[in-house]
């Protein structure tokens, strides 16, 4: 037996049955699925030939009343959500972050599974527990009718409120952790220098502090935003229908509605619109960074 | 600013984040032993809604359904993204370089996009041959699907920490490629083997979407009875059921403790690809 | 006697009947049936199951869309009875979903009254027996709203309800009816501007603050209970069972036909064209449309019957309001239309733009 046939083999063993299973149940079905956004619909929904853009038309807003904006608005509240809560998550995540990795070593590892632990629920388990303390008559509910939030017999769920904060929830581990491997990492004499030419923290922080955990930053925001993004629990279950992302519409087409080929063409919106925000992350990280390269 | 008031500041931070983290779990639990039919007000305790689980046909066959669905899909997906991993650490710079692609495919595909492939994908087998009709099979393999990247990964990356020496040390040492990876290979990557296993029994446990896409009429889990169930409001029963959810993810994360001595979702790979 | 006392009789009366005949032909072979939750007796699943030694495992829906996507995402081949609404039967016929049913085999068919024979939406029914009728109408709090008249308003006028919370049904036909009842449209409007007007008066009424959110009809009433909505829509027959169950927590809600009319529905038992077990399925047709048993699942799930022959075994509360609609009241209730091509697509897209904003 020749070494080259060997290793083939040894090849074929180790990385056949993974890339086979990631090829034919993941690249394959998404291909489908693209090709199915290029079909007509039939008349109850299923894909059907001819080949037709009428999916994208469609999406774009063109139907029946001539042009309306409401998938528009869709998609544009899906990122500015995302948008929102990833900043808040980043706003929470930072002092977090540094907490921990000033912690004693030997504190560090309880504590960053302490941060992670809930998110190993299941997402809707954690929607369910926000939908306890949310709902009319709890004593936060209660409160915010109090400090006039709400009106008095509303609750604070459903509601665009209600999806941020869940969102938060979800994805705020995905942001710590990142962030505090950074911190770990952190060169203190960098910035004891920057505490000794800066008065003001917020200095520090700016010159000394944010470029060293630029990296972290960034692997954060992939982690949180592109789930988020893509976000369909929390919307679904926290919001009510009124705060509904892409997610909820593409699925729509296919738990609801029935019209696979419009739902098709919004999943291919949807992983563009994800490939396009990893793109702009990277420039952007490089462009902060320097045109240091940051691992994505 | 004084590193005083900087320190009990980030401390009580650090508690209202503790706080903001755990209360709904534990309003979960918490409310799961009200004696009335409420998640507002808490008129006594009682164990009657867990009663009445256990004597509910639909939430026992879910129950079952949901461990049996996490072990054996994260089982497989030890053994195959285990085996991808190493071969991905092996061949990364030869021929295989692409493989990092096909890796990292299912890390960033939204979920609900890849759950929907997976369903029309199953329908449209189905349709033609007969096969993989929705239900237990389908959800194993979607899972396995978006679970061995993360096992590749892990795998990946522990040997990549190695010294290369050690490998070349172990060809002098071991003859076959069987001994090689009973005697080396093996002990060498046991940790990032239970951290794997772990990690894919947390993102099984997490998984609501593609498993909502992917099942069938008799193989429901709890989460997706849950998912029916909360339309109606949010009851003790349901509120009962979560904490058994609640309550086994601790269990994890105890064992996670006990066999690393830190967290095994210490990467950020963890759930990277969850929404 | 209540209605469970009542239930029991008529299970043992059916027990003997069908104690004679020969059931052993399905011995060990399950049933899947997918239906409506809150819909179904569990004792007459028992007394199925007995009698044919088989296994019936349920699945349940919350609206006709949600089991038309089941069907077609696989559920064809998996489900051996569904039980959709009068408007989507023509729906599921035409794509292929369902197949038609054997007549030779379900003898219990003539026991259907005049109205349910050979329906509109189903000639001959060739594919479908219909399962149980009803409203879908107004139910609200009175204790919150006081003395609101029957009308849509309640849902549809600021004026009305200024500050109570409400919920809609997410289901485009349903809502959007009432929304074109109000406007004076009618229930059944199909026209492309009354649906474009309801449709608007659905988005303005979904920006006001004190809307609650999409709820199904049968999830709404545990709400309503509990207190975190005020209004909504649901069924008769489901409003009139958790009232039986719970009638303190009732006491003040109310399910009223609103004036300006509303929807009268038959659900009907179809079989999924690639079922599993096609046979069983006629078997478990035949046996709901048995006498005793269509009388026994009225008596349980509130609903009318569509079985003549149950009729007189039905108790007294299914024999008048909300169950048997006033005659002034029949005037007033209308079949959704089946719509398909342009029309169904229509439809979507204008609800559509409802759900976006």
């Amino acid at each position: 037996m020749s070494v080259l046939r060997r290793e083939t083999r040894h090849m074929l063993f180790t990385v056949a049955p993974g890339a086979l299973f990631i090829l034919v149940f993941l690249v394959l079905p998404s291909v489908y699925l693209v090709g199915m956004a290029f079909l007509s619909s039939g008349p109850y929904g299923l894909p059907t030939l001819p080949l037709s853009l009428q999916s994208f038309r469609e999406l774009a807003g063109f139907g029946f009343l001539g042009w309306s904006p409401g998938n528009l608005y869709t998609l544009i509240r899906s990122v500015w959500q995302t948008l929102l809560a990833t900043a808040l998550v980043i706003l929470l995540a930072y002092p977090a972050a540094y907490y921990i990795s000033t912690r004693p070593a030997r504190w560090r590892p309880l504590m960053l599974l302490a941060i992670v632990v809930p998110s190993w629920t299941n997402q809707v388990i954690r929607s369910v527990g926000w939908m306890n303390i949310f709902a009319p008559g709890t004593p936060v509910s209660d409160l915010a009718a109090l400090l006039g939030l709400t009106a008095p017999q509303m609750g604070l769920f459903p509601s665009q409120f209600a999806v941020i904060v869940g969102l938060v929830y979800n994805f705020l581990p995905f942001m710590v952790l990142p962030l505090y491997a950074a911190f770990e990492r952190l060169d203190t004499e960098q910035v004891e220098a920057a505490r000794d030419l800066f008065a003001s923290p917020v200095a520090v922080f700016r010159h000394a502090v944010f470029p060293q955990t630029l990296p972290g930053l960034m692997a954060g925001i992939v982690l949180v935003a592109i789930p988020a993004f893509g976000m369909y629990v929390v919307t679904e279950l926290l919001g009510g229908g009124k705060a509904t992302m892409i997610g909820n519409l593409v699925a729509r087409q296919f738990a609801q509605a029935s019209n696979w080929p419009l739902g098709a063409a919004g999943a291919m919106i949807m992983i563009a619109v994800t490939l396009i925000g990893l793109k702009v992350l990277r420039d952007l990280g490089r462009r902060l960074s320097g045109d240091r390269e940051v691992v994505l | 600013m004084s590193a005083g008031r900087l320190e009990n500041g980030l401390r009580a931070f650090w508690i209202v984040l503790l706080v903001f983290l755990y209360a709904p779990l534990a309003v979960v639990v918490f409310f799961s032993f009200n004696s009335i039919n409420s998640s507002a007000r808490f008129a006594g305790f009682s164990l009657q809604w867990y009663e009445q689980l256990f004597r509910n046909e639909a939430i026992v066959a879910a129950l079952t359904n949901t461990v049996v669905l996490a072990m054996v899909s994260t089982i497989i997906a030890v053994i195959i993204g285990g085996l991808l991993g190493y071969g991905f650490y092996r061949y990364r710079l030869g021929r295989l370089s692409w493989l990092v692609w096909l890796i990292y495919l299912p890390v960033i595909m939204p979920d609900i996009v890849f759950g929907i492939a997976e369903m029309t994908f199953f329908v449209a087998i189905n349709e033609r041959l007969g096969i993989l009709s929705p239900g237990l099979g389908t959800m194993v393999i979607a899972h396995v699907t978006f679970q061995v990247p993360f096992v590749a990964l892990l795998v990946n990356a522990r040997l990549l920490s190695l010294d290369p020496q050690l490998f070349e040390a172990c060809h002098d040492l071991y003859a076959g490629p069987w001994q090689r990876a009973r005697f080396f290979l093996l002990p060498v990557l046991r940790p990032a083997i239970l951290s794997s296993f772990l990690l894919a029994l947390t993102l099984s446990i997490d998984d609501f979407v593609i498993s909502f896409f992917t099942a069938g009429p008799q193989s429901t889990t709890l989460p997706i009875y849950i998912w029916s169930a909360i339309k109606k409001g949010v009851t003790p029963e349901v509120n009962a059921i979560a904490t058994l959810m609640i309550g086994s993810v601790f269990l994890v994360a105890f064992f996670s403790l006990l066999v690393q001595h830190g967290p095994s979702g210490g990467r950020p790979s963890k759930g990277g690809r969850r929404a | 006697m209540t209605h469970r006392t009542i239930g029991a009789t008529a299970m043992a009366v059916a027990l003997a009947a069908g104690a004679g005949q020969a059931m052993a032909q399905y011995e060990g072979e399950t049933l899947s049936l997918f239906n409506w939750s809150q819909y179904m007796d569990p004792a007459i699943i028992e007394g199925f199951e007995d009698e044919y030694g088989v296994e019936v495992v349920e699945n349940y829906f919350n609206s006709n869309g949600e089991m038309f996507a089941k069907l077609q995402a696989g559920g064809v081949s998996q489900y051996d009875i569904v039980v959709p609404s009068n408007y989507y039967v023509p729906r599921l016929v035409e794509s292929g979903l369902v197949q038609p049913l054997d007549h030779e085999r379900l003898p219990n068919l003539d026991n259907l009254m005049e109205t349910f024979i050979d329906p509109v939406f189903d000639p001959g029914n060739e594919y479908s027996a219909a399962y149980q009728w009803g409203t879908t109408g107004l139910v609200y709090d009175r204790e919150v709203l006081g003395d609101v008249p029957a009308s849509w308003s309640v849902l549809f006028d600021p004026a009305v309800n200024p500050d109570a919370p409400f919920a809609l049904p997410e289901d485009a036909q349903v809502t959007l009816g009432a929304a074109c009842a109000w406007l004076g449209h009618g229930y059944d409007c199909t026209g492309r501007n009354a649906l474009e007007e309801a449709a608007r008066l659905v988005l303005e009424t979904k920006q006001r603050d004190n809307f609650a959110g999409f709820i199904q009809g049968t999830p709404v009433l545990q709400q309503l209970v509990r207190g975190s909505v005020a209004a909504g829509m649901t069924f008769n027959g489901d409003y009139l069972f958790f009232k039986s169950e719970d009638p303190e927590g009732f006491a003040n809600i109310e399910y009223v036909i609103p004036e300006e009319g509303a929807e009268v529905w038959v659900d009907n038992m179809m079989i999924p064209a690639e079922a599993p077990n096609p046979g069983l399925a006629h078997a478990f047709i035949d046996y709901i449309l048995r006498a005793e048993v269509g009388a026994q699942l009225s008596n349980w799930n509130y609903y009318s019957s569509p079985n003549a022959a149950a009729l007189p075994m039905l108790d007294e509360v299914l024999q008048q309001p909300p169950i048997t609609p006033t005659d002034a009241e029949m005037e007033t209730l209308t079949f959704i239309p089946s719509l398909k091509g342009d029309d169904l697509q229509f439809l979507q897209q204008v609800w559509r733009e409802v759900e976006s904003r």
